[in-house]
């Protein structure tokens, strides 16, 4: 069963990766139509070859398809991983990082339908393929859990509610970022940019109350592990630290001066404190590091 | 004193326009502008320097900046290595720990302790920030229940003509049936969308239709949530209490600190490993509690599976090995016997010790046990026994004892039993935290529905036309917003198949 889990991550890679190739030369076709476009070239079928439309469109379809089958492979790695182990997957960064890129690639697809602005891949494909490929990097070998670690019930809640929001909040960074390097009027072919605000927004309203959840999960299970619901942790702290940046991000939007540029800058510095969060407990080595007991 | 003042000219009703300055009345202005005309003199300064401060209070730039100052605060807490509690306190502890980190921060370790960033959480700025951010969101969240509640009840269904052009979904409709069949097949339509209207005739027919018209209220909840936690933090620090290093050997009973009456028992400790990584796999403690002398509970407690006692738990933080120690005086008669948790490392050595005090004795006992053959002081099968003046802390002697080899030292007799195991405890009482957790459950709830379920308003202006039939008006206000749209536009085209029936559109 963990052999299984494992081929269907190493497919769920690729084929990311595959994916990501897709949506690359669907943004280069886009950039040369809108070139040809503004240079007054008529866009129809055949002629311009592989730049024309429906050529675009088709490269972006297959870009779909095969991400969409990264997100079978993945899925089926988790759920054929969690039978093998027992649990969800919360017990090192390996589990995790593959629930965290599949939680951005689920979240992307969500915003594809809705939205249908492929070049979004462009951006949350790597850092879902960053993720599986650190992943590939670090020891998948099953360890048994060690007694902090022993509430399945709570910790698999608790990282499905964070892989939403962290997912989301890929897609809010891909937003934003195409939002800050074009100007009002858009550039590049690239979606309008206020079309990016409305997908950042909602990217956030989604992932706003789930990293809500996931830290009050968290101050439950520190609370039934250690004692305490809040101690200060790096971790904790550090969610803490992101749950109020997107939370001072959905005020922004609303208060004159801040909206548009500065909110947008907004999400990527949250996301930068949701990488801190998610990398944190490599470097901060803090009071409770998750090895088990603190005087142990 | 002034504010007393303006309090009873309040209630006495005295101050005509000056209750703008009451928060809750001044709501429904914006923030800044309150008319303040009508007091004078001393309390007319207290009031307009009250009246900037609620605008700033309630000023969502003020709040925003609180927000992102927090989190900077936070920030620096995470990036910067802070100080374990208790070494705050104790000014040798303290330059201890400075001089462990100063290789880290070189020259900027005086100046980041002076600024409190070792200890961040307790820092002055921190709870500044904090405060106003309290006081930021309560008034943000009073300042907006009464035009939330305004809204809901008494909605503004009269809007203006030029509404209709400026709002960003608007829509006009002709239709050739009388007003009152539009009406009804809109509002029909508007029903049907789980709409609640309210409609206006002044010749012209004005309406207004919402939609989950109390969701505001889950974000009033959702921000309210956030004064709700932390009052329930404050409970806990002050009418709550920890004790984080609650040792007890095997079979040892001890009372809890500070509930009268109540002990607690360990029978036995276990920790167990994963035979092929060694990891360990449990840590168990089997404990007694007793009120009285009357067993209240017991219970196997591991780390996620602390025993509750009413608002007392008890929670698996740590263990390690005892040594059993029985101590005789002169006429055979027991002063002590019992485990005496090694918990503490010798600075010297590294080796395990533990200390117990006597009864009518000024003297504390250390035991010390051995790190293995290569000990010089204490071997195998051995402990040491350390003796100190309780008041001066002066060693009085030390000498290593056999196991079960009774040995007197000092006109009193010490055996070292066996060893056996101690486990350590968090005990904690924190009665805060019931208040937290509802807190906590607003808080996810509110938001959730706040931003998950979609309020809508819809304005309607409803004429007659001079040939018989009839001209709508639609618009909605909110954020442009594909989701708004695309139900505007839905709405929009429901009605008009309302009204001129299906098969014609
Ligand atoms: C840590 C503190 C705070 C958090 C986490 C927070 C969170 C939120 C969230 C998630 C929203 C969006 C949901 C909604 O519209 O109701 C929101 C909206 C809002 N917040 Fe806060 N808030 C905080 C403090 C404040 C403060 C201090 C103020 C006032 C200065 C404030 C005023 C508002 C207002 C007026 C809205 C409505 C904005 C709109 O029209 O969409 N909040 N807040």
């Amino acid at each position: 069963m963990g052999k299984l889990a494992e081929y269907a991550f190493v497919a769920g890679t690729l084929s990311t990766f595959l994916a990501l190739v897709g949506y690359v030369f669907y943004a280069l076709s886009g950039v040369r139509a809108a070139r040809m476009a503004a240079a007054g070239v008529p866009m129809t079928t055949g002629g311009i070859g592989f730049t024309s439309g429906p050529r675009t469109a088709s490269i972006g379809h297959y870009a779909t398809l095969l991400g969409g089958l990264s997100v079978f492979a993945i899925a089926a790695s988790l759920v054929l991983r969690t039978i093998a182990t027992g649990h969800g997957p919360f017990s090192n960064m390996y589990e995790f990082s593959i629930a965290f890129a599949f939680g951005i690639l689920c979240a992307y697809y969500w915003f594809e339908r809705k939205y249908r602005q492929r070049v979004l891949g462009l951006l949350a494909l790597p850092v879902a393929l960053a993720l599986l490929a650190y992943a590939a990097t670090v020891p998948a070998s099953i360890e048994p859990l060690v007694p902090a670690l022993q509430n399945n019930m709570l910790l698999t809640v608790h990282v499905a509610t964070a892989i939403v929001a962290y997912g989301s909040f890929t897609i809010a960074f891909a937003a934003a970022l195409l939002y800050l390097i074009q100007p009002a009027t858009g550039r590049w072919g690239l979606p309008k940019p206020a079309v990016l605000d409305e997908i950042g927004y909602r990217a956030i309203v989604i992932g706003f109350p789930f990293l809500t959840l996931t830290v009050v999960l968290g101050a439950v299970w520190a609370d039934t592990a250690w004692g305490t619901y809040w101690s200060w942790d790096p971790k904790e702290t550090a969610s803490l630290v992101t749950w109020l940046i997107y939370g001072a991000y959905l005020h922004a939007r609303v208060v004159r001066g801040w909206r548009g540029n500065k909110a947008a800058l907004l999400l990527l510095v949250g996301f930068g404190a949701t990488l801190l969060t998610y990398f944190g407990n490599l470097f901060f080595g803090g009071l409770h590091s998750y090895s088990g007991l603190a005087g142990v | 004193m002034a504010h007393t003042t303006r309090t009873q000219n309040l209630a006495a009703g005295t101050l005509p326009s000056g209750a703008g300055a009451v928060p809750a009345a001044a709501s429904a202005l914006p923030a800044g502008g309150l008319p303040t005309t009508g007091a004078t003199g001393r309390t007319g300064a207290l009031d307009s320097a009250l009246d900037r401060l609620w605008g700033l209070l309630t000023s969502m730039k003020f709040g925003l900046l609180l927000i992102l100052a927090f989190a900077a605060f936070g920030l620096v807490g995470t990036l910067l290595i802070q100080m374990p509690a208790g070494v705050a306190d104790d000014p040798q502890a303290r330059a201890g720990w400075l001089a462990e980190v100063r290789p880290k921060y070189g020259g900027w370790t005086g100046i980041l302790d002076q600024l409190q960033f070792f200890t961040i959480f307790q820092s002055v700025w921190l709870r500044a920030i904090g405060a106003l951010l309290a006081a930021s969101t309560i008034a943000c969240t009073l300042h907006r229940i009464p035009g939330t509640w305004r809204t809901m009840t008494k909605p503004h269904v009269n809007v203006g003509p030029t509404f209709f052009e400026h709002a960003p979904q608007h829509e006009q409709m002709t239709f050739h049936r009388a007003p009152a069949d539009v009406l009804a097949a809109a509002e029909q339509v508007l029903k049907r969308r789980h709409y609640r209207t309210v409609t206006l005739d002044d010749g012209t027919v004005r309406i207004y239709a919402d939609r989950n018209h109390w969701q505001p209220w889950a974000g009033i909840a959702g921000h309210f949530s956030i004064v709700v936690i932390l009052a329930g933090a404050m409970v806990g620090s002050m009418w709550g209490f920890r004790d984080s290093q609650f040792m007890l050997a095997e079979g040892a009973t001890s009372a809890v600190p500070t509930e009268p009456g109540l002990s607690i028992r360990l029978n036995s400790f276990k920790d167990t490993y994963y035979p092929d990584t060694g990891a360990p796999s449990d840590y168990v403690s089997d404990v007694v509690l007793t009120r009285d002398g009357q067993t209240v509970a017991q219970q196997q407690v591991r780390v996620n599976e602390p025993l509750r006692y009413g608002d007392v738990s008890f929670y698996q933080a740590f263990f390690g090995p005892a040594a059993v120690v029985t101590v005789k005086d002169a006429k055979g008669a027991t002063l002590y016997s019992a485990g005496v948790p090694l918990a503490w490392t010798s600075n010297n050595g590294g080796n395990k010790v533990g200390t117990f005090s006597l009864p009518g004795q000024n003297v504390a006992v250390w035991v010390v046990a051995t790190t293995g053959p290569d000990d010089p002081s204490v071997k195998p099968g051995q402990v040491a026994i350390e003796l100190y003046a309780s008041d001066t802390g002066n060693p009085i002697v030390q000498k290593s004892i056999d196991q079960g080899t009774p040995t007197t030292i000092e006109n009193l007799t010490y055996t070292f039993e066996r060893e056996t195991k101690y486990t350590g405890l968090n005990v904690a009482k924190d009665p805060g935290t019931p208040i937290v957790w509802f807190g906590c459950f607003l808080l996810v709830v509110g938001f959730m529905v706040r931003l998950f379920v979609p309020y809508r308003r819809i304005w309607g202006q409803l004429a007659s036309r001079p040939d018989g039939g009839s001209s709508l008006s639609v618009a909605a206000v909110g954020r442009r917003d594909s989701d708004l749209d695309a139900e505007f536009t839905s709405l929009v085209t429901d009605i008009r198949q309302a009204v001129t029936g299906p098969a014609r559109s």
